[in-house]
């Protein structure tokens, strides 16, 4: 039985520390494969950490609440008939030595027994632990890492492995746009020879930090400096990546929300069913559109436009100190009441900071939704590698003039955001004629 | 009429279509060919490979022209054009027949004739003396490219000569006017030259080989301009009429009288007669439409390489070639990467380039840094006495992503395939500066332009 070692993942490129929040099993606890071991704070959200290996949690060598660097021990997990007490002493604090199956992340793909690809991904291998040292005994199988994955300051490797091995097969030009946009290569699907991360790879992981800025008021003296949180600093980074180098053009459109209204409070009068909101019937149109006009579900890749076949669409969600987009994936083959359920369940988690970190990336489109915030309308920025983003107001009771004369009708504005190198104009007008008719039109929303 | 049944017939053996049918039969396929001339294509016979003879002469008789630069005095030396081209045809015929030992390696046969299209899997062949017809479960279409004229200029092949009529021509003309200064262009005028012949080369773009970065045009022009050779530049060719010494050019305006002129305006796909209007082929701007795996718009129905659309090169043509013949066999081949075609031009200077020119690398927005490298400051090319020209690296200043290289001056052509294989691996301009290039090589220009990107250039 071998010994896994339990490390500080690397959850992003920027991330050279995480801090337990807590450990959600103790000492002595068995462990499975795929259990959830603790909570990790990361740059863009709590993550839960999953137990990769099965045993015994033997030893808890960081405490909750406090900061471990990446790569470094924090935990054994083995047979309570195992000696561990090797693999202890020769990891100093914050050092793991080299030896032993490491704890490690089964993204890519992996042989059995290793929990579904998409259920374990908030947990990274260790690239490199610090301090590592060659000379420590191996516990059991050892596989040294053939090179480093990624550029980073800690030049230590020769670490220890599991089948395949920690090491992250990527292009040069890959690590670097990863390092640069903050994006873990760990948690990105190769799509080039033998599974090898290649640009278009890591450009349509993305990020999951989203668009437009919040206001800070400002009281008192004349002004105050505030150290950027690590979100709003990826937000920072991340911004000006997208508006300055993506050409945005904007198109807005007023939707007729009267039977939208109506129907969605008829189906939140069932018993047994979930609520719905305005933005789950606005997420369902636009997966329904998207796949009707897959030039707006599409990023440029290079010398080439990727167009997408499913409907991944980010849900812009706001936090105190900035916002995140966490994924809704294949929105287009949901239907609505599963939408409302999973897309409550995203943005709560999001706010709570428990998002996993594959709920982070992979968005095709995203949906920013001010309505809640008396907004008539706006423009949101575009998410790269994404082509376009949907920046939804309020829904708001306007004088409307039609057949009958002069009536009250509800409506909302919704605008498009679109990348122009990828779509023009008259694409993302007939999407949004298209959202706009499934909106006015709500019964499609529901076959 | 014999019906002869294949798993894969290929109209064409040109380095498309010779190659395509070879790699069909690695993969088990049983291969029928249809050639209706000598196999290897315009590429073998009348193209690259004859024109690279004709060029090496060229260079020679230059090296010759300066021997005394190496202390070699020579008294006199007579250097035969008509030698020349008989030489060229021989290099010619010796690749041509290494097409033919390869399909007999192979087990490809081998059916001379012109083939049409009867159905969207039958050929039918007409050969000197008997038709033949192949049904085949796929076909590959490989019929290349032809050059074109200008409009109400007709090539006779002895005033108004193509490069068809320019291969094949024992006697070089006192005086050429060149009309077009592509590759072809240029080549054929450096080579004119060296043989004494007086050039003009005539571009209606405003510079000389118009498609590379721009200062590739200017010490190409300044090397041109070196050599006696004349350049008309952004000048439009109103007419091109017998007269004079032979023909006379009207330039708007200019006349030059020359006693030939050699059209290099560009080629178009060669289709006509293959049958593609009855079985419903979609056609794109003259050039057959294809799927990423080179599938016509009909199913099982193939093109490859000149016929199937730019670059007119043929190694892209047989890059695709191994495409075409991958998916006939079921497997699913990684489609050409068209952003990553070296381009290859061998008059002398040579130029060789690979993605995008540094005007286009700032229109597409990126913020790009710049490395350039003279031969000048190169040991070997100064050991060499081939000093002319520089490689220049242009790359994404913020990843260090390769986006364009371009290189004149001797051997380019040679140099380019590590920026090519980096391309490819998506190396960036680090893991070019920490591969240890020879000393002294030419490549390591390389290496040094690749440095100044990063402003650590060594010897400059």
């Amino acid at each position: 039985m071998a010994v896994t070692k339990v490390v500080m993942p690397k959850l992003s490129e920027a991330m050279e520390s995480g801090k337990i929040i807590k450990w959600l099993k103790k000492e002595g606890d068995r462990i499975q494969g795929g259990d959830i071991l603790a909570e990790i704070e990361t740059d863009k959200a709590d993550v839960e950490m999953e137990a990769f290996g099965a045993g015994v949690l033997r030893k808890v060598l960081v405490p909750a609440g406090e900061t471990a660097p990446i790569g470094s021990l924090i935990g054994v997990i083995a047979d309570p008939a195992d000696d561990i007490s090797a693999l202890l002493a020769s990891a100093p604090a914050g050092g793991a030595g080299a030896g032993s199956v490491a704890q490690k992340t089964p993204l890519r793909a992996e042989p059995a027994p290793a929990p579904p690809a998409g259920a374990a991904s908030a947990v990274a291998p260790p690239p490199r632990p610090a301090g590592a040292t060659p000379s420590a005994a191996p516990v059991s199988v050892v596989r040294p890492a053939a090179a480093v994955s990624a550029p980073a300051p800690a030049a230590a490797t020769g670490v220890a492995q599991g089948p395949q091995g920690g090491r992250v097969k990527a292009s040069p030009l890959a690590k670097k746009i990863a390092a640069q946009a903050g994006v873990d290569l760990k948690l990105i699907q190769g799509t080039g020879p033998g599974g090898r991360i290649v640009r278009r790879d890591v450009e349509a992981a993305g990020v999951a930090v989203a668009p437009t800025a919040v206001a800070a008021a400002v009281t008192g003296s004349e002004f105050e400096d505030l150290p950027l949180s690590q979100i709003r600093a990826v937000i920072a980074r991340r911004m000006p990546l997208s508006k300055a180098p993506v050409p945005h053009f904007y198109v807005t459109s007023e939707v007729a929300m009267d039977r939208a209204w109506e129907l969605r409070e008829q189906l939140n009068t069932l018993e047994g069913q979930p609520k719905i909101s305005v933005n789950d019937l606005v997420i369902r149109a636009c997966a329904l559109a998207l796949l009707q006009h897959p030039g707006v579900n599409a990023s440029l890749q290079g010398d080439a436009i990727r167009v997408y076949h499913r409907a991944h669409i980010g849900i812009a969600v706001a936090l105190d100190d900035g916002l995140i987009t966490p994924v809704l994936r294949d929105c287009h083959a949901k239907p609505l009441a599963q939408i409302a359920v999973e897309a409550r369940d995203l943005a709560e988690r999001a706010r709570n900071r428990k998002l996993r970190a594959q709920e982070l990336s992979g968005a095709t489109f995203s949906i920013s939704n001010l309505g809640m915030f008396d907004v008539a309308e706006f423009s949101a920025i575009i998410n790269p590698p994404e082509g376009a983003i949907l920046a939804v107001g309020s829904v708001r009771r306007v004088p409307v003039v039609d057949d009958s004369g002069l009536g009250v009708g509800r409506r909302m504005a919704i605008t498009i955001s679109c990348d122009h190198r990828v779509m023009d104009g008259a694409m993302g007008a007939r999407f949004l004629q298209d959202v706009k008719r499934l909106l006015e039109e709500p019964l499609r929303l529901l076959v | 009429m014999a019906t002869h049944k294949f798993d894969v017939a290929v109209v064409g053996t040109g380095p498309g279509g010779y190659v395509a049918a070879i790699r069909c039969a690695q993969l088990g396929l049983s291969v029928a060919t249809v050639e209706d001339d000598r196999p290897g294509g315009v590429c073998l016979n009348w193209g690259c490979i004859p024109t690279k003879a004709l060029l090496r002469n060229a260079e020679v008789v230059t090296l010759l022209g300066r021997a005394a630069e190496f202390g070699i005095r020579l008294s006199g030396f007579e250097a035969n054009y008509a030698e020349a081209v008989q030489r060229s045809r021989k290099v010619a015929d010796r690749m041509a027949k290494g097409v033919e030992f390869l399909f007999r390696k192979n087990k490809i046969t081998l059916f001379p004739g012109r083939g049409t299209l009867t159905a969207k899997n039958v050929v039918e062949v007409k050969g000197a003396t008997a038709a033949e017809t192949i049904e085949a479960r796929a076909l590959i279409l490989a019929t290349g490219s032809e050059p074109k004229s200008l409009p109400g200029v007709a090539i006779d092949e002895k005033t108004v000569i193509s490069s068809n009529g320019a291969v094949r021509n024992e006697r070089a003309p006192r005086s050429i006017a060149v009309i077009g200064a592509g590759a072809v262009g240029v080549e054929f005028a450096d080579v004119f030259a060296a043989y004494g012949v007086q050039v003009t080369l005539v571009e209606a773009l405003p510079r000389i080989v118009p498609v590379e970065d721009e200062e590739v045009s200017k010490e190409l022009t300044r090397a041109f301009t070196r050599r006696g050779i004349a350049l008309k530049t952004g000048v439009k060719v109103a007419s091109v009429k017998p007269g004079g010494a032979g023909v006379v050019v009207d330039l708007e305006g200019e006349k030059l009288e020359v006693e030939q002129v050699l059209m290099a305006v560009g080629r178009a796909a060669r289709i006509a007669g293959l049958g593609l209007e009855g079985l419903g082929v979609q056609l794109e701007r003259g050039f057959v439409k294809v799927s990423p795996h080179m599938e016509t718009s009909v199913k099982g129905l193939y093109a490859i390489g000149d016929m199937a659309g730019a670059p007119l090169l043929a190694h892209k043509a047989m890059a695709e070639g191994v495409v075409a013949a991958e998916a006939i066999a079921g497997k699913s081949p990684r489609p050409v990467d068209y952003g990553n075609v070296p381009s290859c031009t061998y008059c002398r200077p040579q130029i060789a380039s690979i993605g995008v020119t540094e005007a286009r690398a700032r229109e597409n927005g990126r913020e790009v840094a710049v490395g350039k490298f003279p031969f000048t400051a190169s040991g070997k090319a100064v050991a060499l006495g081939e000093t002319e020209g520089f490689v220049k690296v242009i790359a994404d200043k913020a990843t260090g992503e390769l986006l364009g290289v371009h290189i004149v001056g001797a051997e380019a052509t040679e140099i380019i395939h590590e920026f090519a294989v980096g391309r490819t691996l998506e190396a960036t301009l680090e893991e070019i500066i920490h591969t240890i290039h020879a000393h002294p090589t030419l490549s390591e220009a390389a290496l040094e332009a690749t440095l100044a990107a990063l402003g650590q250039a060594i010897h400059i």
